[in-house]
């Protein structure tokens, strides 16, 4: 082990390309993650975010606000099943935001929520024509009593706190009473206006385990709601399904490739030191003892790619502003690109043992080497 | 080439494995170009093949069209801009539908002048003559947009029959082209309190001679609160599309460093690696050019090897559907990828090649060469 | 004195295709305790074979083969492994110095291998390097030492395991007439200051001045042993 480590001190520049690469390897690892991440997070942060056990949304809407109507009657139906502590509506509609200060065209894109049950960090629903904002908002210049023009018709909404991260659709929120969204949508989307009572869905509390209270409710409604924790809104969106898959499968073609490419060089370096393997055989070194100092070199390599992988995409992400790319880099995220290149070099690594179990002490002498 | 081909063959386990590497980079690039331009086509692709040269959308939409309105009094501002010839409304939604026997969510977009919104990219049946036909995405034919199909919008249950298919009309969800009217009944049989429907976007033609630019300069002279670019500004400006360019962008710079360093690296070890058998070659007449040339032969093969491995995994899959998101087999994706590997590839061997310059052929009697 | 190392009717075949080759064919030898044997023959006379059986480097097809007492055809090569490491020492043809290893790093590399305790080699290998005349030379790389010097390094790793037979194959090779005059005798000195019998592969008879003993070799047979 100390051997190997010392060559790798001693002749630092042999190895110089091998850890480019794999530095670039993983830094497309958790550029592909923390994409991944971003992606699910900034789509469905206001979801996850939600205090209430379940959402309740018409069947057949897929679990979307916008394609969801729940009348006055479903509601009730809703509220009266066992178990069922408190609902409150749910509403969502996409606009255009001026901030104070900002060009005539200079626009953020926004989701207005309304809501009666108030989700993690946001606080009881404010007094009409109030709201409180993402904090990404505030990345992008708001303050605490800043007036918001939304909409075409400019509807006003003051701004009276940020709430952590609750991002939706990748967009900043705003989280207003249910009142503000309705008189807003109306004068801004009359085609997406709610009828008195109805909304797109409803927030739910319960007591107990919040899946058999999702069935008892969707079978109180005739199977015409779809009733889900907030973690299985998020999974059955076939959008989530289907980047988790793909991102999962090109992350994992990226390990396969680090694996070929950590194979291909320690082959090449197993292959430049047999000479030197069939001395040290020669004196007495065990094939075991000269294997473990490959996949050492293998290992401080790859941790050390890893590192500079890890500090160029934290770096990418301070780098990036706001709202170009959806890109969340997490402590979970860079420990499994970590763990995959690792895993990668001891994997890679194993094409060597053959070769390295083959040399044949007796070559050492004649002058063969 | 002699030279090269029979050390390849002696070494073949090493050459293979590069030979695989580049293989799965290939395809990895590959198959994230065609997501790339699959989710493009996705989300803009009813844009991008509708009949419209110029769209009129309100700002505060930000480039969405399912998010603008346009009320009556903007669309006549728009018609009197002198150099607009015609316009027409047009109209996008979401609706819950069923089709193919599954719930699911289409994009309905509403026209109510084919020349001037309807799509472009008709491959079979016509376009809609009657109230509740409409066209489909040919891409999605198989999950129950059909011509014949019914999809059935709810929660009223309005029935949609699909009279007519084009290619690649999509605008984020499994799209619908059908006459204006049948666009407002589709919205109020999605969401019976809707009030007025007004159009979400204006489609204008130009007057003849007159640019789409120039065109759009005089709309949005109008006033602040109308956004109108040419079709295809607006599919290149529309949201996501930027994001998903420049994160595939960033994938891709990546990947472009990865294939040439992997290659260049690869021929400058075993190089080094065969010094002495390249100097006892110089040491009895072969010329430097010729140890160049057997050099890049090795690399041309290696990366066109790898090429071929990368295209072969990747053909399987470009005629797949991941999700909303079609996949193709684009030559001039794979043409370009592939003539920039090769250059790449036979850049990245010219520090291998200067190593070889470099031989002394003196060094073949004293051993320095050797073992180097 | 009992001897060092006992070869008797020691056979090694090789078969290439349907023709079998004997490298070594019915060769005895004996090295006695403190004897210095120089070992000579033409090129492919087989005495890099019998130094590689003596070394537990290769396994003779038949014979026996015993050094300081261990009876080698009985071992397993992870048997013959270990034996090389504590009973054998090895000083080859191209000096073989691990290029990136300091002179005392390089006498360290068995047991840093090996996992033996690491304090009372790094003592041992101090005391070797004085003994050699590199003392000042200790950290310094292969490179950066002369041709003499690296093949005083191998020696001192040859003599680290404090071995009973110690096998230099053509120690002069590399070295011009002057200087291979010195190792010589540095390799003369050293084995009998210590008692350690050695066997010496050479074809240059200016090192046989120096051996107890000369063993010829010739077409895998010992014509004198």
């Amino acid at each position: 082990m100390k051997i190997a480590l010392l060559e790798l001190r001693r002749q630092p520049r042999r190895f110089g390309g091998a850890v480019a690469i794999l530095t670039l390897l993983g830094a497309l690892l958790m550029l592909l993650g923390g994409l991944l991440d971003g992606l699910t997070e900034g789509g469905t942060n206001a979801i996850t975010a939600q205090r209430a056990d379940l959402i309740v949304y018409s069947a057949n809407s897929g679990a979307k606000f916008a394609q969801s109507r729940i009348d006055p009657a479903t509601a009730a139906v809703v509220a009266g099943t066992d178990g069922v502590t408190d609902t409150g509506a749910l509403n969502v509609v996409q606009l255009g935001a001026r901030l104070p200060d900002s060009g005539p065209r200079d626009l953020v894109g926004v989701r207005l929520f309304g809501y009666e049950i108030p989700p993690a960090g946001v606080g009881a629903p404010p007094a009409a024509g109030e709201a409180y904002a993402d904090v990404t908002l505030r990345d992008r210049g708001a303050q605490v009593g800043d007036v918001v023009l939304v909409g075409s018709q400019k509807s006003k909404v003051k701004i009276i706190g940020f709430v952590p991260d609750t991002t939706y659709v990748l967009e900043p929120t705003l989280w207003a009473n249910v009142e503000t969204w309705s008189s807003i949508v109306g004068a801004n989307r009359p085609s997406e206006q709610l009828g008195v009572g109805v909304s797109q869905s409803l927030a739910v509390t319960v007591t107990g385990d919040p899946l058999a209270a999702a069935s008892r409710i969707d079978a109180a409604t005739g199977g015409t709601t779809t009733t889900l924790t907030p973690a299985g809104v998020v999974e059955a969106d076939k959008g989530v399904q289907s980047q988790n898959a793909t991102f999962g499968g090109i992350i994992g073609i990226t390990v396969l490739i680090a694996i070929v490419v950590i194979a291909l060089f320690f082959a090449l370096l197993t292959a430049e030191r047999t000479g030197l393997y069939g001395v040290l055989k020669a004196l007495g070194a065990r094939s075991g003892a000269l294997f473990a100092g490959v996949v050492a070199q293998a290992m401080i390599l790859t941790l050390i790619a890893s590192l500079i992988a890890t500090a160029l995409a934290l770096a990418l992400e301070v780098a990036l502003p706001p709202g170009v790319v959806p890109y969340s880099l997490s402590a979970t995220r860079v420990i499994s690109s970590v763990g995959s290149l690792l895993l990668a070099a001891v994997v890679g690594c194993a094409f060597s043992l053959r070769r390295v179990l083959r040399i044949d002490p007796a070559s050492a002498i004649g002058g063969s080497t | 080439m002699f030279l090269a081909l029979k050390e390849m063959r002696r070494s073949l386990g090493r050459f293979v494995m590069l030979i695989a590497a580049i293989g799965l980079l290939v395809f990895l690039v590959l198959f994230q170009a065609a997501i790339r331009n699959g989710l493009v086509t996705t989300f803009v692709g009813g844009i991008e093949n509708q009949s419209a040269p110029v769209l009129v959308l309100s700002t505060d939409a930000l480039r969405q069209l399912s998010a603008s309105t346009i009320d009556a009094a903007t669309q006549q501002s728009i018609s009197s801009v002198n150099s607009v010839a015609e316009t027409a409304q047009m109209g996008q939604v979401v609706a819950p539908v069923t089709a193919g026997g599954e719930s699911r969510a289409v994009s309905v977009v509403g026209y109510s002048n084919a020349e001037l919104g309807g799509p472009t990219t008709l491959v079979t049946g016509r376009l809609p003559q009657v109230a509740g036909e409409v066209v489909a995405n040919l891409g999605d034919a198989a999950d129950g947009f059909a011509i014949g199909d019914t999809i059935t919008v709810l929660p009223a249950g309005l029935p949609l029959k699909v009279v007519g298919q084009a290619t690649d009309i999509d605008l984020g969800f499994p799209t619908l082209f059908t006459t204006f009217d049948t666009f407002t009944d589709v919205v109020r049989a999605t969401n019976p309190d809707a009030g007025e429907i007004s159009p979400n976007a204006i489609a204008v033609r130009p007057q003849a001679g007159v640019s789409g630019e120039t065109v759009t300069a005089e709309i949005n002279a109008l006033g602040d609160d109308v956004d109108a670019l040419t079709r295809s500004q607006l599919a290149e400006q529309s949201p996501g599309v930027a994001q998903v360019k420049t994160s595939f962008l960033l994938i891709f710079i990546i990947f472009g460093i990865v294939v040439p360093l992997v290659t260049g690296l690869f021929f400058l070890i075993v190089t080094f690696q065969k010094a002495g058998s390249l100097t006892l070659l110089r040491a009895v007449g072969v010329r430097s050019a010729a140890l160049v040339r057997s050099l890049l032969v090795q690399v041309f093969i290696v990366v066109g090897l790898g090429l071929v491995v990368g295209i072969a995994l990747y053909l399987p899959l470009s005629s797949q559907k991941l999700g909303n998101i079609s996949l193709k087999f684009e030559t001039a994706v794979v043409i370009f990828w592939s003539i920039l590997f090769l250059v790449l590839g036979l850049l990245s061997s010219l520090v291998a090649a200067r190593r070889v310059l470099a031989i002394d052929p003196i060094e073949a009697t004293t051993g320095a060469g050797v073992g180097r | 004195m009992s001897d060092v190392l006992v070869m008797t009717d020691v056979r090694k075949i090789y078969e290439t295709g349907d023709t079998e080759v004997a490298a070594l064919d019915h060769a005895s030898l004996t090295v006695g305790d403190d004897e210095i044997v120089a070992l000579v023959g033409p090129s492919g006379s087989g005495k890099t074979t019998l130094c590689s059986i003596a070394g537990g480097l290769l396994s003779p097809t038949s014979g026996v083969v015993t050094v300081g007492g261990h009876d080698l055809t009985t071992y397993s090569a992870r048997e013959l492994s270990d034996f090389r490491r504590d009973q054998v020492g090895f000083v080859f043809q191209s000096v073989n110095l691990v290029p990136f290893l300091t002179a005392r790093e390089n006498l360290l590399v068995i047991a840093e291998l090996g996992g033996g305790d690491t304090s009372t080699a790094t003592t041992r290998a101090d005391q070797l390097l004085d003994e050699l005349g590199l003392a000042d030379r200790a950290k310094n790389l292969p490179s950066q030492l002369s041709g003499g010097q690296r093949q005083r390094v191998a020696i001192g790793r040859a003599l680290m395991n404090e071995p009973s037979l110690v096998l230099f194959d053509e120690p002069t090779s590399a070295l011009d007439s002057k200087l291979g005059d010195q190792v010589t005798r540095l390799i003369r000195s050293e084995m009998k200051q210590r008692g350690t019998s050695a066997i010496i592969v050479t074809h240059d008879d200016r090192i046989t001045q120096y051996a107890d003993r000369v063993v010829h070799i010739s077409d895998g047979v010992v014509l004198d042993h």
